[in-house]
């Protein structure tokens, strides 16, 4: 075995976290380029349906998440009210899911639905695989609640803040480019 | 550590008023209000990267990270000039 430093070790925590982060973000990078250039073939009609999203509940739950992601650092940080940091973000997430379904809800009450356009084609894959991956942040934080090490509190939040980070490009470019 | 998350997290939600003042005032939007919105949601990206996720640390993988963002948040800006003829 060699002492030799390799520059992987500057990395904070698990190497395998990272790999799950660099490979969602270039799913979501991907889903998100393959909506800008369908909206380069028809900006108009994009534009009309993304009117019918709801701005403030986007921007709500961006405010609701990266307060989540905060508590969940805090948690990483302060191992005597770890817990209670722990369910502020699964708090916070739940409210995330909530105002997410209440949108969702209020498309269903219009009629649209996922193959109403190309839009909404995009908006429900996009953000409801999003949601998907809240929900798996969720159960990964209830896991940590009963069993919690230093390095599994350090990958769960890891992968909280990839769900966040997601969100923050997700949020913009369907919500607000126009 | 906790005053640079708590820094972070005061960042991250002005960033995201910021976005949202930029869409009230700006309902018709256009390329600087679309640029606008895209360097903020950059700034935040960042933001989580280098605090969130303690890439302050990795000074390497924070410039590579930083490197593939401006990249990404690049070409959205190019795909959504297209029809724009710009």
């Amino acid at each position: 075995m060699s002492d030799q430093t390799s520059v992987l070790d500057e990395l904070p925590g698990d190497l395998m976290i990272w790999v799950l982060i660099v490979s969602e973000l270039l799913v979501f990078g991907a889903g998100l380029l393959a909506f800008l250039g369908m909206r380069a073939m028809d900006p108009v009609g994009f534009a009309a349906d993304q009117a019918q999203l709801n701005r403030v509940a986007g921007a709500a739950n961006t405010i609701v998440l990266v307060s989540s992601g905060y508590c969940a650092a805090r948690a990483v940080h302060s191992i005597q009210h770890m817990r209670a940091w722990l369910l502020g973000a699964i708090g916070l997430g739940i409210v995330f899911l909530i105002v997410k379904w209440l949108e969702y809800a209020e498309k269903a009450r219009l009629g649209i639905g996922i193959e109403s356009s190309d839009f909404f084609t995009f908006y429900y894959l996009l953000i409801g695989f999003h949601a998907l991956h809240v929900v798996a942040g969720l159960v990964i934080f209830g896991l940590l609640m009963r069993w919690q090490t230093p390095r599994n509190l350090e990958a769960g939040t890891a992968f909280w803040h990839m769900v966040d980070l997601i969100w923050i490009l997700l949020f913009p470019i369907i919500y607000l480019v126009h | 550590m906790t005053a640079t998350l708590t820094r972070a997290w005061l960042l991250l939600i002005a960033l995201s008023m910021a976005t949202t003042l930029f869409a009230g005032i700006l309902p018709e939007a256009g390329p600087v209000f679309v640029a606008a919105v895209l360097l903020l949601a950059g700034l935040k990206s960042r933001l989580i990267l280098s605090d969130y996720l303690g890439l302050r640390k990795a000074p390497t993988f924070q410039r590579g990270f930083t490197l593939i963002l401006v990249g990404f948040l690049g070409l959205a800006m190019l795909l959504y000039a297209l029809p724009l003829g710009m």
